[in-house]
């Protein structure tokens, strides 16, 4: 890496490497995105669209062939 | 650094004008570009936002297409594009640390883009005029919307401009590379520095989507239009735009991730926290990005349901890519908020430089971006599609997407980079502030509103949706109320846009300073030497990337192709089944479904 | 490769979202059955929609049981029919195609949706359980007055709906003294058969005649009027099948050719 990237910025407290940070805040803030995902996943696809009847249907068979 | 200019004053600045001068010129010009298109689109924006909405009319609603077009044309492809190769070019020669190899082609291709959108704007805008004035045998005329859906006709000079347009993109791509080539002569040994990683792998899938817009234009729209062939088929042209259809969204948000991954965590006092998994995604971007574009043709007849599960599948996994930026970005923020004294769980948060414009235009952009994927993930999703196809809920998910988490990150990025290219201070970072602020407020309403709406069936593209037949009934709320939060969305945002503008015509017509920051980027936690060498094989994964095409698409063209004949109706063209036997093709879809 | 702990959680995390969305697409295909629109409703140029043997003539068709057909032609800007009425319990299934550009067909606030595209056939079979009053409209544009593209669907309760249609011949004028016939024509668009009555009220006189049209076909019930019970002048009269009415005026007029009448056109 050239110098110029790894310059310490004034601001700075600590400085931390890769080794010694564990993002522990990411984590739970992208744990409550799964969360948020999987609820609205299920309401978008359960009560918004299944519930808005009546739905184009026909022949399963051309998707299970696949799945 | 390599070259400074040793004047006396200036020798202690290092921006990018200081060190590339020639270069800065170019970009400044391609951002310019692209601000104009953003003004000019937006306050479309904005005439369409009240139109629809009843709250104020004074466009014929006939001419609303026109705007609608404009609209379409000027923000996602003008404004995107000319600021993606500014970006790209800064990228280039910031992480090479060296000048394009010669600054006037850069100039060139950028000239050559100019034109081809000189010549799309006046087909568009013509319509507006009473009777428009007759070229080449037809009169100028271009209501056709951005995706240009045959039989719509548009005036050849509109198919003439979109060409020039993506081919002075391309030759952009055809600099970059040059301008690696050069520097891995000097440099055999090195790794490929991530944002030129970046911007090789994106220009790559550049090449392998716009194959297909170009095909449609220059064999079918173009022909057509200038009257040499007499019909087309218009579900084989719909498809080729849609090959390029999805892999251009994903051409538009690449810089802003290159932003998110290389300077969001600069701004946050931080490191990238992995170099090795950012080139990751960027490979599985140029991997996914084009075998999928059939998931915009979930509803259309004349495809078989089971190329419409495998173009959904591949979305699904190109959900991958990005669901892991959103970790590596924000670990990334976060190493920057510890790094200047964040503690606790999620108190770090509060450790984020939020007053800087930059980092937090960027960090709400993102923070919207989380909020697209998740309508992207229902658009995704093969058969909700019957919910959501062509609502206003697809529009609402867009401008999340291009229209924040991209136009957002890259207004952000001007206050960073027009410092960088003019050697002036911003105007005024108060007002810059505001201004990204606003945008996320407008947008929140706007977006949100356009969302709900969809879902009980608001259509999108249209310039009065009240019905004399019938009404929406909207499970929660009322349509009024809906409306009205369009209608506010787009004043703020235009409030915000014209903020903008301001402070880019203040800051360029401002004096010279000498406290602009080095140009510089972020560092990285985990560095490239963390990543096997077989990440930056380009040749191996274009290669894969052009088999995944060709597996996804020769079926489901064949079978247009097949039953619609190359060149539709009016034509007995060449039908595909003089070279292929349709039983093979047949007996193949048999096997597919 | 360097990844760290958290984040190899999180790719892990990652492929099950994706496989569970795709799952759950895969049980609405198998579960309730949901089909996407495909290529089976097949091609046709646009140009011959209307020497096509489905789209000649747009409309509802009974195929038999609850099973009905509905042909519609999309262009700018309408579509034909552009009211639709089926039955509540039925399975009905759509063929749309478009005589000019792109448009849409979809139904509002249903998950009834599709592109119509030139050249192409969209082909959906939809159950409609309940009986309900929808709107139609084009979400794709399709020209400078795409926002006017509408329609209707009406699903009307299973007693109440049919396909009988009711016309009727008859002369405006007879001489005093002539006879005179009223034929009424009625169709049946159903497969099975239909047993009903026809009845013609002319002066103070009912007449009944008791019908039975076979399925898919029609029959025609022919009235003999004498003027010399009616009188001369003008006479109202009206043919009745279920709840479909035909009525119109008939004049009885003297054979030298002098009216006796003053008012009435004929038309009721
Ligand atoms: C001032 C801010 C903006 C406002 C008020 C605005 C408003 C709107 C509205 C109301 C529509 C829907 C038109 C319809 O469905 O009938 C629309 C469509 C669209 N907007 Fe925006 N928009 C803004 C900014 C942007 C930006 C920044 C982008 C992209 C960078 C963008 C891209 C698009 C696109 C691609 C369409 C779809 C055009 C089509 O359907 O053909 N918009 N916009
Ligand atoms: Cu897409
Ligand atoms: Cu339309």
């Amino acid at each position: 890496m050239s110098s110029k990237t790894e310059q310490r910025e004034p601001e700075h407290v600590q400085t931390l490497g890769h080794e010694e940070y564990d993002p522990i805040g990411t984590a739970i803030l992208i744990g409550i995105y799964f969360l948020i995902l999987v609820l609205l996943w299920i309401f978008m696809y359960f009560v918004e669209f299944l519930g808005n009847g009546p739905t184009v249907v026909g022949m399963a068979l051309t998707v299970v062939g696949l799945a | 650094m390599a070259t400074s200019p040793p004047t006396e004053v200036t020798a202690m600045r290092n921006a990018y004008v200081d060190q590339f001068p020639d270069e800065a010129r170019v970009i400044k010009a391609a951002f310019w570009s692209s601000f104009i298109a953003l003004a000019i689109g937006g306050t479309l924006g904005l005439v369409q936002a009240l139109h629809r909405t009843d709250v104020f009319r004074f466009i014929q609603s006939p001419d609303y297409y026109t705007v609608l077009t404009a609209h379409g044309v000027l923000l996602a492809i003008t404004f995107t594009i000319f600021f993606l190769v500014g970006t790209f070019t800064w990228a280039v020669t910031t992480s090479l640390d060296r000048g394009v190899v010669d600054v006037r082609f850069t100039w060139a291709w950028y000239i050559m883009m100019v034109i081809g959108t000189v010549l799309v704007a006046i087909a568009i805008f013509s319509g507006f005029l009473e009777s428009a004035p007759s070229v080449l045998g037809s009169e100028l005329n271009a209501d056709v919307l951005f995706t240009f859906y045959a039989p719509l006709e548009a005036h050849p000079i509109f198919y003439i401009g979109l060409v020039l347009f993506v081919v002075g993109s391309w030759l952009a791509g055809v600099d970059w590379f040059r301008t690696w080539l050069a520097w891995r002569s000097e440099n055999p040994d090195e790794r490929i520095p991530l944002p030129t990683f970046m911007v090789l792998t994106t220009t790559l899938f550049w090449y392998i989507c716009t194959f297909g817009v170009a095909l449609s234009i220059l064999v079918f729209l173009l022909p057509w239009s200038l009257g040499i062939t007499e019909s087309v088929n218009p579900l084989l042209t719909r498809t080729l735009f849609w090959y390029f259809g999805h892999a251009v969204v994903y051409f538009w948000l690449m810089p802003a991730y290159m932003m998110w991954y290389i300077m969001l965590p600069k701004f946050s006092g931080g490191k990238l926290f992995s170099d090795p998994l950012a080139r990751v995604v960027f490979v599985l971007f140029l991997l996914l990005s084009t075998p999928l574009g059939i998931h915009h043709q979930y509803l259309d007849p004349g495809i078989a349901e089971g190329y419409k599960f495998i173009a959904m599948t591949n979305t699904m996994f190109l959900l991958l890519p990005s669901l892991l930026t959103a970790f590596t970005v924000v670990a990334s923020m976060e190493h920057g908020a510890r790094q200047r004294g964040g503690e606790g769980y999620l108190g770090w948060l509060k450790a984020l430089p939020w007053r800087n414009p930059i980092f937090t235009g960027m960090a709400l952009a993102g923070l919207m971006f989380a909020a697209a994927g998740f309508s992207g993930m229902i658009n995704a999703g093969m058969n909700i599609n019957y919910l959501v196809h062509n609502t206003w809920w697809v529009v609402g998910h867009f401008h999340l997407t291009v229209g924040t988490a991209v136009a957002l990150t890259f207004m952000a990025a001007s206050y960073w980079f027009i410092p960088q290219l003019t050697g002036k201070e911003l105007w005024n970072r108060s007002v810059a502030l505001g201004q990204v602020l606003l945008w996320f407020i407008g947008m929140t309403f706007m977006s949100n509103a356009m969302h709900r709406s969809g879902l009980f069936g608001m259509p999108r593209r249209t310039a009065e949706p009240q019905y004399q037949g019938f009404d929406f009934e909207p499970a929660v709320g009322t349509v009024g109320e809906i409306n009205m939060q369009v209608a506010l969305g787009g004043v703020i945002l235009t409030l915000s846009l014209a903020l903008f503008l301001l402070n880019m015509i203040m800051t360029s017509i401002g004096d010279d300073s000498e406290s602009i920051p080095d140009n510089t980027y972020a560092g990285t936690l985990s560095g490239a030497e963390d990543s096997p060498r077989i990440l930056d094989n380009l040749k191996l994964w274009t290669a894969i990337a052009v088999v995944l095409v060709i597996i996804a698409y020769t079926l489901p063209l064949a079978s247009i192709i097949d039953a619609g004949g190359l060149f539709g109706p009016g034509i007995e063209g060449v039908r595909l089944s003089t070279w292929v036997d349709p039983a093979v093709i047949e007996s193949l879809g048999e096997v597919i479904r | 490769m360097n990844i760290h702990t958290y984040e190899k959680v999180w790719l892990v995390a990652a492929m099950v979202l994706i496989v569970g969305f795709i799952a759950t697409i895969t049980y609405g295909a198998v579960g309730p059955g949901i089909a996407m629109i495909d290529d089976e409703g097949g091609d046709i140029n646009p140009d011959e929609i209307n020497d096509d043997e489905r789209f000649a003539e747009p409309g509802v068709e009974h195929v038999g049981g609850n099973e009905y057909e509905v042909a519609v032609v999309a262009q700018a800007w309408s579509y034909t029919p552009s009211q639709i009425e089926v039955p509540a319990n039925s399975e009905v299934t759509f063929y749309v195609t478009s005589r000019d550009v792109t448009h849409s067909f979809s139904v509002v606030g249903t998950n009834v949706n599709t592109m119509v595209i030139p050249g192409q056939v969209s082909e959906m079979t939809v159950k409609f359980d309940e009986p309900g009053e929808y709107g139609i409209l084009c979400n794709e544009y399709c020209g400078e007055y795409h926002h006017t593209m509408e329609g209707k669907l009406n699903v009307v309760p299973e007693d109440e709906f049919d396909m009988t249609e009711l016309s009727v011949e008859a002369d405006d004028e007879v001489e005093s003294g002539n006879e005179t016939t009223i034929t009424a024509n009625v169709e049946n668009g159903m497969q099975e058969d239909l047993e009903t009555t026809v009845s013609l009220e002319i002066g103070d006189e009912t007449r009944e005649e008791a019908v039975t049209v076979p399925g898919d076909g029609s029959e025609e019930v022919a009235f003999t009027v004498d003027s010399a019970d009616l009188g001369e002048g003008d006479h109202d009269w009206t043919v009745t099948v279920d709840d479909y009415e035909e009525s119109g005026t008939l004049s009885v007029v003297t054979p030298d050719g002098n009216e006796s009448a003053d008012g009435g056109d004929g038309d009721a």
